[in-house]
């Protein structure tokens, strides 16, 4: 019988930039608890659909190198900070010195906020030992990371502008990135975060991300995810929320590129009354793999989360998506719902979809759906027949499918570059011959 | 403006149309009556291209063209238009946004520049006064959570915006009351034009009250077996199909 493989040790040695003690600790800390990390299969029931997809070699493990003339597309007009390879540029960064906001990079961090870096970290829910069954591959980015950003709020400040955070992936080789955001949101602050994922080059490498987001009492944060990674990167990234009393989290996830993208996004509601709500819209072409695994868990009562996910699969590209929601014993009064949607838009492309319940209150409302369908023809007729060329009324269906989602991305050039992506998309898979 | 000559057609390999023939003149109404399962929908679905049917045989010119070498949608810009007895409901596009692409895929093909959104609004909102739709179904869905007859208001809409040469109006009276009879007859009146033609298929004769045709045909099988002047109504509606010779086949099949 074939031995497990194990992950390779080349992907637990840093490259040995400078960080301040704390972190150091707990980076060995986490390579150390991946020693023999057994690497997951079809058999690993959260890479069930995912592992083949996986590229773990060697060649990849190596750290990519701080790229000083790489173009970004920072535009002045909002806050940015710009990380290469997942290492902070200042250089072309532009934020603000606000009273009450502070934005560090990891090599930058007093002994205190080192130490507090330390403990979000060594508190970051994708650093928890995966479930039995599972394997987390984002705890790579703990054993890894170079660099990163500490967002610390001060209680009340309200930023009335995103904050961008654009992850430039660019190499000449294979190699890895392991950039790594740190929010600590004070109480009743609040603002916008934009993580935005591009990359250059034609290499074949990984990015592993890890952004952390701890919200204090009534605070209000919201997360802006968007991918346009090129056709070679393969992309793991993890998104844990800590939620306080009466705090709200809400997530908006758009993603169009990469080879094999994952995202993992976990959201622990620990205070009375807090709410979250999670969007994601995920298209999808090519020979494209696309992952995502929500879980939300109440862990206190009356709180709500609602979760909306819309995959759309052309070619032969294949979407999943798992949706775990996890209400904890003492959560009464919890109010849960999640839907996804799917659409195939050809019969060689595949989505798997899988709603997950675990409820130990006894009051709670639940509520989830999914469903999987095709563009309907007699609605594709009927528009044709009012003049629409057949592709005009093919995108007008598959907009309709997640209108209502890209209408909800709260930052306009957010939605700009969605609505540039989309039509690239379906350019592409609405070619009319 | 339509010639139909000797039309055979399929759907699911079930033969419905059994060579009909049929000419259509500018300016002119035409009602097509017959009884369920005659082929009434299929002709409709097959001029306005619905692939799901298949002409086996017979040929269709429209304005001298042969239009079943003709694809949706140019059928639809050349000017022909289907009033759907079953309109689609489609929750997400607007009927706003659906009705100015439509104007403008029309207007593009025959070299107008596209209609900015204000004066598509100030279009629309006269149009959907005319049949007595709020304006505020603009905004909504196409057709979407739309009663029976507003649906078919939101048809006859459509056909008043886009003024075509040849309107098609599949069963456009069934399922509405007497006000809303009246408002659709209204706007279908309004449609005739010295220029335009109207196909006008019906199952009652009281539609034909409101619009008066220049010619009745009866379908049955798959052909018109009698065609006659606005009096043929009057007289299928006092002695019924059966005088004709003619079971009801839904009826007959239900029987």
């Amino acid at each position: 019988m074939k031995s497990a493989s194990t992950l390779s040790s080349a992907f637990l040695q840093p490259a040995g930039q400078a960080l301040p003690a704390a972190l150091l600790t707990l980076r060995f800390d986490r390579a150390s608890a991946l020693a023999n990390l057994i690497l997951p299969t079809r058999k690993t029931e959260n890479w069930k659909y995912s592992a083949k997809h996986l590229k773990l070699t060697d060649d990849m493990a190596s750290t990519l190198p701080m790229n000083a003339s790489a173009e970004t597309a920072a535009d002045n007009s909002s806050y940015t900070v710009v990380l290469v390879n997942g290492i902070v540029r200042p250089e072309s960064s532009n934020y603000p010195t606000l009273e009450g906001l502070s934005i560090q990079r990891f090599s930058d961090l007093s002994e205190d906020d080192a130490a507090l870096a330390a403990d979000l970290l060594s508190k970051s829910i994708s650093d928890q030992p995966a479930k039995s069954g599972s394997v987390n591959l984002s705890q790579l980015n703990g054993a890894r990371f170079e660099d990163g950003l500490l967002i610390q709020l001060q209680p009340g400040l309200i930023l009335s502008k995103p904050l961008f955070v654009i992850h430039h992936t660019t190499a000449n080789h294979s190699g890895s990135a392991y950039p790594c955001i740190l929010v600590a949101a004070g109480n009743n602050s609040q603002f916008t975060l934009v993580e935005d994922y591009v990359s250059s080059g034609n290499c074949s490498v990984m990015v592993n991300t890890t952004t952390e987001f701890s919200l204090g009492d009534g605070a209000n944060v919201t997360s802006v995810r968007l991918n346009t990674e090129g056709q070679t990167v393969q992309h793991m990234g993890t998104t844990g929320v800590r939620q306080q009393r009466s705090s709200r989290f809400e997530s908006h996830s758009v993603g169009f590129g990469g080879t094999l993208r994952r995202h993992d996004l976990h959201v622990r509601l620990e205070g009375e009354g807090a709410e979250c709500k999670l969007n994601g819209v995920v298209v999808t072409q090519g020979t494209q793999h696309y992952d995502n695994h929500t879980t939300i868990e109440h862990v206190a009562a009356n709180c709500n989360s609602e979760e909306t996910y819309r995959n759309i699969a052309a070619d032969k590209s294949h979407a999943v998506f798992n949706g775990r929601i996890h209400i904890h014993q003492d959560a009464q009064k919890s109010n849960a719902n999640m839907s996804n949607k799917n659409l195939l838009l050809t019969s060689g492309a595949e989505i798997d979809t899988k709603p997950e319940l675990e409820i130990y209150a006894d009051d709670v409302l639940c509520a989830h759906g999914a469903t999987i369908g095709q563009l309907d023809k007699e609605s594709i007729f009927y528009l044709v027949s009012r003049g629409l060329s057949p592709r005009d009324a093919k995108v007008l269906l598959t907009m309709a499918f997640i209108n209502e989602l890209v209408d909800q991305i709260p930052v306009e050039q957010v939605r700009n570059t969605a609505h540039t992506g989309l039509n690239r998309f379906f350019d592409q898979a609405f070619q009319e011959v | 403006m339509l010639s139909i000559k000797n039309l055979h057609a399929c759907v699911e390999n079930k033969q419905i149309l059994n060579g009909l023939n049929l000419e259509i003149k500018a300016g002119e109404v035409h009602a097509i009556m017959g009884p369920n399962g005659s082929g009434k929908s299929t002709l409709s679905q097959v001029l306005a291209g619905n692939e799901a049917f298949d002409v086996t045989a017979g040929e269709v010119t429209f304005n001298g063209d042969n239009l079943l070498d003709l694809a949706t949608e140019e059928r639809a810009r050349e000017g022909i238009f289907l009033a759907f007895q079953y309109p689609v409901e489609i929750p997400g596009v607007s009927n706003l946004q659906f009705l100015r692409t439509s104007v403008n895929a029309m207007r593009k093909h025959h070299g107008i520049e596209d209609m900015n959104a204000a004066e598509f609004m100030k279009l629309a909102k006269e149009v959907s006064k005319q049949v007595d739709l709020d304006p505020a179904f603009l905004k909504r869905g196409v057709n979407e959570g739309f009663s029976g007859g507003e649906k078919k208001r939101n048809e006859v809409m459509q056909a008043l915006l886009l003024q075509p040469k040849l309107a098609i109006l599949d069963e456009t009276d069934s399922g509405l009351d007497i006000d809303a009879l009246k408002v659709v007859a209204d706007g279908v009146n309004a449609l005739r034009a010295s220029d335009r033609a109207i196909l006008m298929i019906t199952h009652y004769q009281r539609l034909l009250d409101h619009i008066v045709p220049d010619y009745v045909h009866v379908l049955s099988e798959g052909k018109i077996i009698r065609s006659g002047g606005p009096e043929l109504a009057l007289e299928l509606e006092a002695k019924g199909y059966g005088w004709l010779g003619i079971e009801d086949q839904a009826a007959a099949n239900h029987g």
